[in-house]
Order: C-alpha cells, then structure tokens, then sequence
C-alpha cells in the first residue's frame, strides 16, 4: 500500500511542476532568468528536460514538438497520482517513489490511521508501532468491578499442610523414614511386642489380605530372639507374654496399620546404619477398618517416629512432646496424661491448649520397651513419639469432616484458599 | 481403651473424700483415666490401659486413687474364707472350654447402682480383657438358688431345656444360638462343637450355657441378691484368675466377703479364688535412670506403697509383692512407670533433650514436590484419592483384563477392597464427579500404587506415580504431549514417544514414555467407551509416569 508523500499531495492538488511549465511555455516563451522565479523550478525543468519538451536557445526557455504535443495529452505520471488511493502496480509506484512522490505504508499505519481523534477500547501494538497512540483517547473503563473467575492450578491444600509438616519436623533435625504400604504382622505388631492374641490384631481391628497372603520374615537370628522375647522375655528381663508364638501368623500380610510399624525396620539396622544419637520420623498413610464416618477416613496420616540416644529418660519424652506443642499446636500450656501402648512403658498422652480448638488430645509418646528394642540389639533407651495431624489439618483447612482433607470436590479445591501452615 | 460410667458421689464415698469434679479431673489421672463427659452425678471415665482390668470399675479406680491421697496405701488386703462348694468338672469340656476358676461373695447389700457396676465391670472384664469372651466369658448367679456341687460339662444340642437369662420360654442350646439374641451374637465361639458347655447344680438346674447366655432361674441377679457365685471360664488360667480376682476384690470393695471353691478336675483338683500376692523386684538405679527423677530410696518406697505395692528395701534392689488382680508386670518397666504416676507427670519438669542431628526429608518426597510444582505451572489441580479402590474402576471401566492385584479380604466397603496399580482410573473417577464445574478440568496427582512382587518380602512394591488428565470440550493429544514435553524437559530427562496399543486409549493416539528404551509411562487419549464407563461427556487426555524412573534417570 501507498500513501501520497506531502510533495506528491501538493502535485495533486497545484499539478506537478514540469507540467505547469509547459503551460506556461505554451502560453509565452520565457527566458531562463523569468524561468528561475517559477516555483519549483529545477525540478520542473529536470523533467520537462527529461522529457524532451523543452529546449534553451540564447537564454530563452521553448517548448519542442513533443512538448507542445505533451500540452495536449495526459501525463502519465500525473495519471498515476491520481490512482494512488486506488492502487499502483509496480511499475507506476516505482516510478512515483523514484520520484518521493509517495511512499510504502503498513497495514498498521492504515488501521491506526482509522483510529486517529477517535476514542478506542483497546490500546494496541499497531498504535504503538505507528505511534499513533498519541493521536487517540482510550476509553475509560469500570475498574471497580471484580474480575471474571479464574482457577490457578494448585496443591491440593492437604497435601500442602502434610509437606509443610514435614518441613517443619525436618527443620527440628529428625530425618524422614519410609517404609511399605503393605507390611508383614511381622513388623506392624511382632517386632512391637504386641502380643498375637492382643485385640488390636483381632479381624474386625486391622484389615487382613485375600492376596497376597503371606510374606518373608527377615532373617532367622531376628526372628528368634522375637520370637523368644514373646514367649519367655529372652534376656530382656521381662516374662513375656507366656504363649507359644506361631511365625506363619507373624509371616501374614496386612496394609500398614499405623506409622510405628516402620520404626524396628530402621532400629534394626535393616535400613542401614541407624545414626546415634538419632532423630526420626515418618509422615505415611495407614489403613484400619474402622467404620466410616466424620472422624473416621478410609484413609489417614499419621506423623510419628523415634529419638534415640545415650541416657534418655522420661523427663526427656516430656520435653520432647512438650517441644511438639510448642511448634505444631502453638501452646505452652499442655497437659500429660498416662496412656497405654503395649510398646511403650512408660507411655503418656499429651493434651494441648490449642489457641482456638481449645484442649487438643495432640500426641503421645513412651520409652521403648526393651522387649521391642533389645531384639533388634538395641541397648540404649528409645523414645516413641506421635502426633495426631489429622485434627490440625481439619482445623486449618476449615473443614468439619475428615472424610474430605480427600476431597473429590474440583469447585471447592479450586476455591480454597491458599494456607499457610502457620507456626 | 475401656470407657465406664460411674456415679461422681459413689466414687467419692469409696475414695472416702468428698471431690469436687476439677479434683476428680486431676486424681483420676492416677488410674490411668480421662474423664470423657459428665451428666450430673453421671461421670463417663476412659481407662487408657487395655491391660489393666482391675481399673475398670468404680471400686477399682476409688481404690488406686484412694492410695494416693489417704493414708490408705500399700497391698490392698483381702482375706478369703473356704466355703464347702464344690465344681466338678467333666473332661468332656476339653473339647469345647476346658478352664474355669469360680469364687463365691456373700453379704452383699446390692442396690440399682451397685448392680449396674457389677454388670458393667463383667461386661468390659469379659468384652475387653477377655476378647469378647473367647479368652474369658464371666457369669453371676444367685447363690441362693444353686445347690452344688455344680458340674461343667457338655451336652448335646437338644439333650436339655432351660429358660435363658430375661426369657420367657424353654430353649435348647441348639434354639438359643439359632434365635436367642445373645446365642446369635456369640455363636461363633461355639462353632464346630457338637457338644456345648453347661453348668448345672445337683438339682439339674441349669446355671448358664457359657459362653453364651445365664439361665433365668440361677442366672438372674437383682437388689435383692444377698450372696453371688461367680464363674469364669476359657483356656488359660492366667486370664481366668485374673477376671475371676478382678470381680471378687471389686465386691469386697463393696463390704462383701469372699469364700473359696474347691475346683475339682479329671486330674487334679483347685481352689480359687486364689488372692495371695504375687512377688517382683526393681532395681533402685533403673527407676531413676529410665524416669531422670533421681528419687532416693525411701521416696521411691513411699511411691510405690501408693502404687499398691508393698516394697521391701534389699540393697540396691526393692522386693516387692503386688496385688493378684494385676497380671500387667512384665518387666522392671512397668514398675517404673508406676512409681512416675505416683509422682505425678504433671510434677515433672519436661526437659527438652538437645540432640545435635540434622534433619531431612526423603529424596523421593523431595522429588514429587518438585514435580508437583511444574505440573501447578501448567495449570494444573493437584488431587489426592484413597489408594484403595475397586477392580471395576481399575480394569472394567478401562477396558482391561483383570490381573492379580493387593486385595483385602475383610473390606469395609466393595469399593475399597484392593490396592490400586495406576492412578488414572482415580483421575477419570474424579472428573466424573466434577461434570457440573468450569471447563476446562485439568488435574494431577502424585502418590503410590502398589504392585504384585513376589521376589520382595511383602511380594508387593509401592511404586510412586505422577498422572495427569485435562478435559474440555475439543481438547486433543498435543495438550498431554506438550505439558509431558515440558515437565520432563524441566527435570532434564530425554524420553522419546512410541506409538502403541492400549485398550484404554483410541487406536492411534496413545504412545509409550520411553527413557532409554525403558517404558516409564503412558500418555493417550481415553477411548470413548472408558468415557463412558465413567459417565463422561468430554473428551480426556492424560499421562501416567513412573516418577522413581524419573528421579533415577535425572
């Protein structure tokens, strides 16, 4: 596309100057001097010359046949800028921008130019190519209302809260544990020193398999002295629990009924050198068959591990939970009550004034009890701790049923928002 | 973890202090107990130890706080006097309940809330301790209306006839555990038996069908019930006199007095309830080095006289007997902790144990946070489902041959009885419930499958998988295969695509992850018929890849 150049508007309009001068010519000759007053006078003579329609003798200007002839007829470049808002083939815009007359414009200078004095919605990049922004006035806009829903793509807000537990847990030195969904009774309750007729084993209290059913015990040293410790207390100083103890029963698979199940797998060494003194944790997911309800999930995390070292004693696990109220609950003002795991002894239940849920059941913890640690050659005494999560989770993510931290709810995780576990 | 319910103002009397429920609160935590909510003089209490039957009762729990705040500490003493009463029992029981231990208490003075707490401890004793009662049934009869000796035999399943406990009409034990209430509930326990077990007087009235149900005749006790014959039966001893002691020291508690019965067996003969106390011992040093409370000697006597024990200082070692009713002392440990309770945990200064370790997380968690942060910079939701699903959603709904997976075999529900093996059947199931919300639906989840290993020791591996599916309405392969492109680009992986075949996924547009020709994933867009299955009216495209393979490969 072409535009006219301000000279070629001017030729339009007043004629272009070796045609005026031929008119002129036509009417009276001139002389050179008369001829050098006319307006634009080089270059009308470059063209009338050019063109062969003039020639100089003595100092006077004359018109020769041709241009007495061109008088008559249409001037070709002339014709051409008549055209221009038309359209030019190549030949004829080549000739009038030899010649500056017009010049090659854009698209964008052509819509921009649309826009000039006007009022515009969009500011757009041809307006800012052309900089005929300058020339327009943006429309104004209702920038009161709220803009239209989007959904940003986002953790799922339990997830969020587990990892940043997690983070919280390893910045007070303990080290993550892992360990399989699916276990042997073995490590979920034998190597606890949880007794085989103990009720917590009993079928309507922990799921069983219908495949696979059984696994591998670990190796045979191990499982002796567990086996003995069961039935007469080994030379844990303890009198067992006086049954005879069957390794097809501990050989059964089940899926991992608490987080505690992965702990003799790290005391034991199996898991490589167990560090001394030494923080644990693990933050997994476990499985009871509990009836279904508000406070009851399918599904739920438990956050729980170990601290082990040389001369720990109660008021240390004291300490310890104290520590967890402090950091995860946000309270100083706790309370101990006795509990009772059948692998720990001592054992305690800590209560937490939680600033807005009030007083909180938040963990517990105990010593090992040295017919769970002593098999696994442990001579130093172990703290057992955990934390019940899952209340704190409820609470921060504002939600009334536990069934729901495993939302299937898109409109309400998109929702959510964001929070922070705070300290 | 035991729940009972007790009068505030019985409890008081037996402690013999009047308490108000802020003090309660507080001397409760003696037995080993919570209290749960309060009613008027109603106080529901929970006992956290499971191995401890003797606090399950109002007399039991009066009796371990009494010792700690009264004079009255030390062996709780208990004097058994010998009654003519004979068992004999038939050796035909072997087969179905062999043991039985049985005591007799008289001059009682029962009242409503003394017989609602003798019937409540036998329940938690029998239901709890006992595993409902399979180790231990109990039963209670009035004595008065039995004349021994009594025998514990068998019978056959139509052999007799008895009027069960709060009944009408006559039964056979056959009748009772088809429609008795009680024969229905614990049935079981009688199952594959052709004889069932019975106590009957030399009247031939029949006391009870342990461990089902009393007979209404012997077996029913009321207010006006003077002297109780108590039974135990099960297969060891060691559980049966425990229960047995349990019962009669709570209702001596009350004023009543124990007498013994002679127990006599195809072999030997016994007599119980046998309420001698038992002897242990701990070592001074242990208590201290396992509570850190460096007590001295004669403070540590002094707690555990209240404790119930009766110490005797022997060096370095205390001797200690112990009452009967308790069979919960294993170790030196348990000695220990009783001694803390003593104490009082709330007494104790907590000191924060200032180990110098260094934290971290594991690399595989580290891993799929990672992950999970690219995928959210695509837009993505993350989700998380339950592990546990079904096999329809696993294999039928996506078009696949059912293959061996983790399966449960005690479900709570059909739709979570096995393990799933990939995450996208969750992610189309999740989608099918979001059909009302904005389009388009994109989501991800990362989390573990577990699969059938026979090689491992659990013959399972959990396997951590990342998945994605994104929905709308002219959704198409390019978008899964752009934010793939991406994702493992981010995590400086080179993986090629290869065409292949999978039922789940239109004939032509699904392809293998490969990463050194190792297959780690899939990627495709889901075949109408799965669309479906899962009741979805958009189309879906996804991937699944095996983020361990991943984080190998880095």
């Amino acid at each position: 596309m072409y535009e006219l150049t301000e000279e070629g508007k001017k030729y339009l309009k007043e004629g272009l100057p070796e045609i005026n001068l031929i008119k002129k010519l036509k009417e009276k000759e001139l002389s050179f001097e008369e001829v050098k007053k006319l307006q634009n006078f080089n270059i009308a003579l470059q063209w009338a010359k050019k063109n062969n329609w003039v020639k100089i003798e003595k100092g006077i200007l004359k018109l020769t046949e041709k241009g007495k002839k061109a008088t008559k007829e249409k001037y070709e470049t002339e014709e051409f800028l008549k055209k221009v808002e038309k359209g030019l083939n190549k030949k004829e815009a080549d000739i009038l921008l030899k010649r500056n007359l017009i010049r090659k414009i854009t698209k964008e200078e052509i819509e921009a130019k649309k826009l000039a004095g006007k009022e515009i919605l969009n500011l757009t990049p041809e307006l800012l190519k052309t900089g005929y922004w300058r020339k327009v006035k943006f429309k104004p806009y209702n920038v009161e209302i709220p803009g239209k829903k989007i959904y940003p793509g986002k953790k799922q807000p339990y997830n969020r809260f587990l990892f940043e537990v997690k983070q919280k847990i390893v910045n007070l030195g303990f080290k993550e544990m892992r360990g399989p969904l699916i276990e042997t009774e073995f490590w979920n309750f034998d190597a606890l020193f949880q007794p085989q007729n103990h009720s917590a084993r009993d079928w309507t209290d922990t799921y069983q398999l219908k495949y696979p059913k059984f696994g591998k015990l670990p190796k045979k040293e191990l499982v002796e002295k567990v086996k003995a410790t069961h039935e007469n207390g080994w030379i844990t100083g303890s009198k067992g629990w006086g049954y005879k103890w069957n390794s097809e029963k501990a050989a059964r698979l089940m899926p991992r009924a608490h987080d505690t199940a992965i702990s003799p797998r790290y005391l034991s060494g199996l898991k490589g050198k167990l560090e001394i003194p030494g923080k644990y944790f693990s933050l997994v997911r476990c499985f009871r068959p509990d009836v279904i309800d508000s406070t009851h999930s399918l599904e739920f995390y438990q956050l729980g591990g170990f601290v082990i070292a040389e001369n720990l004693t109660f008021k240390d696990l004291l300490g310890l939970l104290k520590m967890f109220a402090i950091e995860f609950a946000g309270t100083e003002e706790i309370k101990f009550y006795g509990d009772y795991y059948p692998f720990t002894e001592p054992s305690v239940q800590l209560s937490a004034k939680h600033p807005k849920l009030g007083w909180i059941e938040f963990g517990g913890a105990g010593i090992f009890r040295e017919e769970l640690t002593k098999p696994l050659g442990i001579d130093i005494p172990v703290i057992a701790w955990g934390l019940g999560v899952d209340r704190l989770a409820m609470f921060k993510l504002g939600i009334k049923d536990i069934r729901d931290l495993f939302t299937q709810d898109l409109k309400w995780l998109r929702e959510k928002e964001v929070i922070k576990c705070q300290q | 973890m035991p729940t009972i319910e007790v009068s505030r103002q019985d409890l008081c009397r037996l402690i013999g202090k009047d308490l108000s429920i802020k003090e309660l609160e507080e001397v409760i935590l003696y037995a080993k107990g919570e209290i749960d909510s309060i009613d008027n003089d109603k106080i529901k209490i929970d006992i956290k130890d499971t191995d401890r039957p003797d606090l399950w009762s109002v007399e039991g729990i009066a009796r371990e706080i009494k010792s700690r705040i009264t004079r009255d500490v030390g062996l709780p003493e208990y004097s058994v006097l010998s009654s003519p009463i004979v068992i004999k029992v038939d050796k035909k029981v072997n087969k179905v309940r062999p043991l039985t231990a049985c005591g007799v208490v008289k001059n009682l003075n029962i009242d409503e809330n003394i017989l609602s707490q003798i019937i409540q401890l036998q329940e938690k004793v029998a239901g709890t301790f006992g595993r409902n009662r399979k180790e231990v049934a109990i039963g209670i009869y009035n004595l008065d209306k039995i004349k021994p000796p009594i025998k514990y035999t068998t019978v056959k399943p139509d052999e007799i006839k008895f009027v069960p406990l709060d009944y009408e009409s006559e039964l056979t034990p056959k009748q009772i555990l088809a429609e008795h209430e009680k024969g229905k509930e614990f049935g079981h326990l009688l199952k594959d038996c052709k004889e069932y077990p019975i106590f009957i007087d030399s009247d031939n009235n029949v006391l009870s069908m342990p461990p089902i149900i009393n007979s209404n005749y012997s077996g029913k006790v009321t207010e006006k019930t003077k002297n109780l014959f108590i039974e135990c039966t099960g297969f060891q001893f060691k559980f049966l006199f425990t229960a047995l002691n349990v019962m009669v020291t709570a209702l001596a508690d009350r004023g009543g007095i124990i007498e013994s019965v002679k127990i006599i067996y195809p072999n030997n003969s016994i007599i119980t309830p046998d309420l001698a106390p038992k002897k242990t011992f701990v070592d001074v040093d242990y208590i201290n080095k396992i509570s850190g409370l460096n007590l001295t000697k004669k403070e540590m006597c002094t707690l555990l006289e209240q404790a119930r024990y009766k110490p005797e200082l022997k060096g370095n070692k205390i001797e200690l007997l112990y009452p009967s009713y308790r069979q919960d002392i294993l170790h030196q440990r348990d000695i220990v902790e009783d001694v803390i309770i003593s104490f009082g945990y709330n007494k104790i200064t907590p000191t924060i144990p200032k180990l110098p370790t260094v934290g971290s997380i594991d690399k595989l968690e580290q891993f799929s946070n990672i992950l999970s942060e690219i995928m959210i910079g695509f837009g993505l939701q993350e989700i998380m489902s339950y592990i546990l699903t079904n096999k329809k959603n696993l294999f039928d709904k996506m078009r696949l041959e059912q293959e061996k997976v983790v399966e449960i075999l005690n479900p709570i529900s059909m739709n979570f009885n096995v393990f799933r093996t990939w995450l996208l059947p969750g992610l189309l199931e999740f989608l099918s419930r979001n059909k009302h919300v904005d389009y388009p639906q994109g989501i991800f989840e990362i989390g573990d499958v577990v699969l059938i290993d026979e090689e491992k020791e659990t013959r399972t591996t959990d396997v951590r998988k990342i998945a994605c599916a994104i929905t709308n309405n002219e959704v198409n392969y390019s978008e899964a295969s752009s934010i793939l492109d991406a994702l493992l680009k981010n995590i400086n992986i080179t993986y090629k695509l290869k065409k292949t075949e999978h039922k789940s996924f239109i004939q032509g547009r699904c392809a293998k992850v490969l990463i050194n020709n190792k297959e780690i994933g899939i990627i495709g867009e889901f075949c109408p018929k799965v669309l479906e299955n899962f009741n979805l009216e958009t189309p879906v495209v996804g991937f699944e890849l095996d983020l361990e393979s991943l984080l190998n490969n880095k």
